[in-house]
């Protein structure tokens, strides 16, 4: 997948404008949040239940080498094949390794942010194999070559004319329709027949459990469960900190993560996998591959803020509540995860330099950190994000701001931290910022400071400012004409 | 491709030294969280949850008394949708009703997993020719309704999804209030985990074009479920 993360603004303002998007967001995750609220009252204690779904997550970033070497230790016991993958290259070759050893002339795929994140697809198909998204909105979205506009709706946005012109065109749908219902079949009847006779069968992983060495899987469509039922080899792939410790933690993470994802109690579909099919089954798989992909993320470990960002387990909870994601969609994030959550991913995961615009783009209102059935802290994040940033981390990637900015918070910084500095800047700026006024009222202001203007307004600095107000007022009114020190407790 | 590089050993060196040359953190103990409520519901209960949960996600759920009202129950089913061909499993809820007898003497054709002798050949039978696939439920969950399906040689795992229509039989004797009643009893011992383990509730669903959400995405678009005892 092409990389746009620099372009966020650019894109942003491209996406604000677009009335299809607009209409969705206006409603589509309002919609969704207000679901996850009613059923996260099934819970005796919402914010109990959350409270624990976020200690579940803090102990596996905690324990992480060990909880993976003990799913690597039970899932080899199932009959498992573990691979480990230090980065996308190594990833890719590995699943280009196992189709070519096996022949295939296509593949089908569950829905999968870390294959989007490797770009298997683009891997596969300069091989010659042909990747099948099979989750409708996948699907739609590979066929337009579009980064997923939402982590569930992942075309959700897509007008209904242009999925039939694609389903027409690609999906060898034989009349034209704006039914969703219908599109949905078509795209379903030409799936099948891939499900049919798939022979390897590409899948992602929501939850690895340690104690049992368990792939869990969720989802409503069917698509997963075909690609671990249908095809002789499976191959799933799954990051690092996809593992959880108990199966009793996976499920109570399954309830948080249906409720926070699409507002259901569960998904339509949990599928459980502990090795491969047994002797005598007629159907799943002869051979179970799992891909433990790293891809930057041991790195990240060693710094224990960043280290945070590896409790997400991308409900997409943060999306369906963030200010910014419902004006400007999916799109600006540029890459495989949107939204807060791909706020917080992706400069860990592309580095801090690319991705400027990413954490900067947040009002760090919290609502975020509010839902977070993982207990990631946003916004303190985006703020340890930017300090790296201007710092230019090297672990990070940061990159220095322009000189000329940096320079203006240097003096900044010094200024409002000395009351004396503080107040001569005031005496000095006054006469400069005030030509700018309109009674009283500074509304735009030529050179650095224009952008700042663009959506706010700064009062004029007051002739006598409630300091030098103060001054003189204990000055007159003290007894004596002294100075008015005596006043003072 | 070398086997070390297929492998990933050496990367799995790299990836698990590096992590764990980070010191340890203190962990906070977890926080209590109340008990689910449906853990103090009886039986009855419990099974008027599951119906009502279930129906929510348009699961059609019958009640019957036992295995007599269950075989008519499924007539009336087949009888009513026009069913010509259907897939069964042989587990052990289905195999006790005796179900290519009864398909015998309705005239319709009841196929088994044994009948193919391969997987191509099932894949054919599931994916082509039956209307619907008839299995057994291992349990019923009352907090969301859901069925939980154990795969393995009498239960394969493409009747409950690739046939357009699935027909679940469980017996009431199998309701537990929680996921967790159930998961204890299928990975309490370690040694004889299953291959696979389904969680069912509803049918299969999408709302991915327009946000419209509609059943029998890819999987089945019918999910009717006869709940014996």
């Amino acid at each position: 997948m092409e990389i746009r993360t620099t372009l966020f603004n650019e894109i942003a303002e491209k996406e604000i404008r677009n009335p299809y998007a607009r209409a969705f967001l206006k409603a589509m995750p309002a919609a969704i949040a207000a679901r996850r609220k009613t059923v996260m009252g099934s819970f005796p204690d919402p914010d109990a239940a959350q409270a624990c779904g976020q200690a579940i997550r803090a102990e596996v970033v905690a324990w992480l080498p060990e909880l993976l070497e003990e799913f690597e230790k039970n899932a080899l016991a199932r009959g498992a094949k573990i691979l480990w993958a230090r980065d996308a290259g190594e990833a890719n070759e590995m699943v280009l390794a196992i189709a070519k050893e096996r022949n295939v002339t296509y593949v089908t795929k569950g829905k999968s942010m870390v294959t989007e994140e490797i770009g298997l697809n683009d891997a596969l198909a300069e091989s010659g194999i042909e990747p099948f998204e099979t989750d409708l909105g996948e699907f739609i979205a590979q066929q337009l070559k579009r980064p997923p506009f939402h982590i569930v709706g992942p075309a959700i946005n897509v007008p209904v004319e242009e999925v039939c012109d694609l389903f027409m065109e690609k999906a060898g749908m034989e009349k034209p329709t704006t039914d969703p219902v219908e599109l949905g079949y078509a795209a379903r009847l030409f799936l099948r027949d891939k499900f049919h006779h798939v022979a390897l069968g590409v899948t992602g992983v929501n939850m690895a459990v340690a104690e049992t060495g368990t792939i869990i899987n969720l989802e409503n469509e069917g698509n997963i469960r075909f690609n671990k039922s249908s095809p002789r080899t499976q191959v799933s792939i799954m990051s690092l900190e996809k593992v959880v410790p108990t199966m009793e933690d996976a499920m109570h993470l399954t309830r948080l993560l249906s409720r926070n994802c699409t507002g259901q109690a569960i998904s339509a579909y949990v599928s459980m996998d502990s090795g491969p099919k047994k002797p005598g089954e007629i159907d799943g798989p002869e051979e179970l591959f799992i891909i433990i992909v790293d891809n930057g993320r041991s790195e990240i470990y060693a710094d224990s803020v960043a280290r945070e960002a590896l409790r997400c387990i991308r409900c997409g909870g943060c999306l369906n509540i963030c200010p910014v994601y419902a004006k400007i969609g999916g799109y600006p994030y540029g890459w495989a995860y949107s939204g807060p959550m791909g706020q917080v991913l992706t400069p860990l995961l592309l580095g801090l330099d690319r991705t400027q615009d990413l954490y900067r783009a947040c009002t760090l209102c919290g609502s975020c950190r509010e839902v977070c059935p993982a207990g990631v802290d946003h916004p303190s994040m985006f703020l340890y994000y930017r300090s790296k940033d201007v710092e230019e981390d090297r672990g990070l990637r940061g990159k220095k701001r322009p000189w000329k900015e940096s320079r203006f918070f240097d003096l900044w910084s010094r200024a409002v931290t000395h009351s004396a500095l503080w107040n001569l800047g005031f005496r000095l700026a006054r006469p400069l910022v005030n030509r700018y006024s309109h009674s009283g009222v500074i509304t735009r202001m030529g050179g650095y400071f224009e952008g700042w203007f663009r959506t706010r307004n700064l009062p004029a600095i007051a002739k006598e400012t409630f300091h030098e107000r103060w001054k003189r007022l204990r000055r007159e009114t003290a007894p004596g004409g002294q100075n008015g020190r005596k006043g003072k407790p | 491709m070398s086997e070390e590089e297929i492998t990933g050993r050496s990367a799995r060196e790299d990836i698990l030294g590096r992590l764990k040359e980070i010191p340890k953190t203190v962990v906070e103990p977890r926080p209590d969280m109340p008990p689910l409520r449906e853990l103090s519901l009886d039986r009855e209960q419990m099974i008027t949850t599951f119906i009502e949960k279930l129906t929510l996600e348009e699961g059609i759920v019958y009640r019957v008394q036992d295995g007599r009202e269950a075989i008519a129950r499924l007539t009336e089913i087949v009888v009513g949708e026009g069913l010509q061909k259907v897939m069964v499993s042989t587990d052990d809820v289905v195999a006790s009703l005796d179900l290519p007898a009864w398909g015998k003497e309705q005239g319709i054709a009841v196929l088994t997993p044994r009948d193919s002798g391969d997987r191509d050949s099932f894949r054919d039978a599931v994916f082509d020719e039956v209307e619907a696939g008839i299995t057994g439920a291992d349990y019923a969950v009352a907090e969301s309704g859901t069925l939980v399906i154990v795969h393995d040689a009498d239960q394969p795992r493409l009747i409950s999804l690739a046939p357009i229509m699935h027909i679940a039989l469980v017996s009431v004797e199998r309701i537990v209030p929680t996921y967790e009643r159930a998961i204890e009893e299928l990975y309490g011992d370690t040694k004889n985990i299953p291959s696979h383990v389904t969680f069912i509730t509803g049918p299969s669903m999408t709302a991915d074009i327009k946000g419209k959400p509609f059943k029998g995405m890819h999987g089945p678009r019918r999910l009717m479920v006869i709940l014996i005892g």
